[in-house]
């Protein structure tokens, strides 16, 4: 496959890739925002189950990711939190999903991106003395490595990658540059870095050569399958619509 | 005063002109309501902002422009968004003047408990950004209510739940007290108003001395 052929495709072709159980899937978007919302609709209509799901944290409660819990369908998440939507805690909290430990969010996108970017792991004095002691994490397979540089312990934190990662762009073209619009970069751009099959789902598709190259956040290369998602207008409904619902906007008069 | 109101207006009153500031859910947040007069400050969201401004009008609000909370706002003059790599590796390697976080313990070696209860055998809810904060920025300032509701103190001789930062907090501000941390002892040295220092010394565990300078809360 050349990485700069047409990878626009439909859910259904770009999503063929994840395995129908027991999948493992790195997602972006950050308590809810920039969240890949059509991917994530998808996998609860096949039913994509004992999903292991890299995420910086659960999501926002009642919407989008939320979801994943609340119909079962995630049995691990690798993160740095699980209490930010009801649906996760609950599913938590009655054993039905794992966290064998919680990383720091700057550890986690730190992990994330030595996975991206071919480290062997990242060095992170985060947490040492704390987040090692013996007993915290019970379900840990082996204690963690601290190693001392230049007079300050670090913990060797090895990388994340998975198989799958999606993630969530403003715009991209054909041969698959994406571009990143406000907040809703957040993890995304490292995310798609970090995955062997990277499908991007986006607001809008545009020609090659649309996108200014200094603007592109993700290089074509990284991404694998182009996905249209909702339009930018039907993502600001669909946020607003919720946020007026829980209290977060105020009604216009 | 209501007492979360109370220790809002006195956190507001630790902020100096020009700081780079990250300010934690709750009582945190609400300090940026009372902004002592003449003081700008840039506040920092750690999913990727230096410059958050004010929540947006509901028309205005869209899906892109969110804080930590997921919540719409708008962008102060000067802003900058970045990824999140940037954004926690700011936090993590000292580039915030001040941060404003909730607790759930504090203790005389300023040590911060905010992370996580044990539920079902299990800690809950997890970590996020806090302890990259209590971790990278200069100065950590905790606000919780001095006691829970049957009385236990929460300013502790030694924190008891897992730790988000060790010997990194500077100040604790409660709906009684204001205390700095000294070298293995707190300090007091402000008291809310209408309550004694016989009060404070009956619901707090840690060991503490009373400063000099000792008197009132400031909260203007």
């Amino acid at each position: 496959m050349s990485k700069f052929e047409n990878k626009l495709k439909t859910l259904d072709e770009a999503l063929a890739v994840i395995p129908k159980t027991d999948s493992v899937i790195m997602m972006g978007g950050f308590v809810g925002a920039g969240e890949p919302t059509c991917c994530i609709d998808w996998l609860i209509q096949n039913q994509i189950s004992g999903i292991t799901l890299i995420t910086n944290e659960p999501g926002l409660g009642g919407f989008g990711r939320a979801m994943l819990y609340k119909n079962g369908l995630v049995k691990e998440i690798i993160s740095s939190h699980v209490g930010t939507t009801q649906e996760s805690t609950d599913e938590y909290l009655k054993g039905n999903l794992k966290v064998e430990q919680f990383y720091p969010m700057g550890t986690w996108i730190e992990k994330v991106r030595a996975g991206a970017m071919g480290l062997g792991g990242a060095l992170i004095p985060v947490g040492v003395g704390i987040l090692d002691e013996p007993g915290l994490f019970a379900d840990l397979k082996e204690p963690k490595v601290v190693i001392e540089v230049n007079g300050i312990k670090c913990f060797v934190e090895p990388p994340l990658r998975a198989p799958v990662g999606l993630v969530k762009a403003w715009r991209a073209d054909e041969m698959g540059n994406l571009e990143y619009r406000l907040t809703s970069m957040n993890c995304n751009a490292m995310v798609a870095m970090a995955c062997d099959y990277t499908i991007a789902e986006v607001e809008e598709i545009v020609p090659v050569g649309t996108i200014p190259p200094e603007r592109v956040g993700t290089p074509a290369p990284f991404v694998q399958a182009v996905v249209k998602g909702l339009s930018l207008a039907e993502h600001d409904d669909r946020y607003r619509q919720h946020w007026l619902k829980i209290g977060k906007l105020a009604p216009e008069k | 005063m209501d007492a979360r109101v109370l220790i809002a207006k006195r956190a507001a009153m630790e902020l100096e002109n020009g700081q780079l500031v990250n300010l934690g859910f709750g009582m945190p947040t609400q300090a940026s309501n009372y902004l002592p007069d003449g003081v700008k400050v840039m506040f920092h969201a750690e999913n990727g902002v230096f410059g958050v401004g004010p929540k947006p009008t509901a028309s205005a609000a869209t899906a892109d422009m969110t804080n930590a909370g997921s919540e719409p706002v708008t962008l102060a003059p000067g802003a900058a968004i970045m990824d999140l790599a940037t954004s926690l590796g700011a936090m993590r390697s000292g580039l915030l003047d001040v941060t404003i976080l909730g607790a759930l313990e504090v203790d005389q070696l300023g040590n911060i408990a905010n992370w996580a209860v044990n539920r079902n055998g299990k800690w809950w809810p997890g970590i996020g950004g806090a302890m990259d904060l209590c971790y990278g920025t200069k100065k950590v300032i905790a606000c919780l209510m001095h006691a829970d509701k049957s009385g236990e103190s929460k300013i502790m001789k030694k924190c008891t739940l897992p730790l988000t930062g060790k010997n990194c907090v500077s100040t604790i501000i409660t709906d009684k007290a204001v205390f700095t941390v000294g070298d293995g002892v707190l300090i007091l040295k402000e008291h809310a108003p209408g309550v004694t220092l016989e009060e404070i010394k009956r619901l707090t565990d840690a060991e503490f001395v009373v400063a000099d300078t000792f008197g009132e809360m400031k909260l203007d």
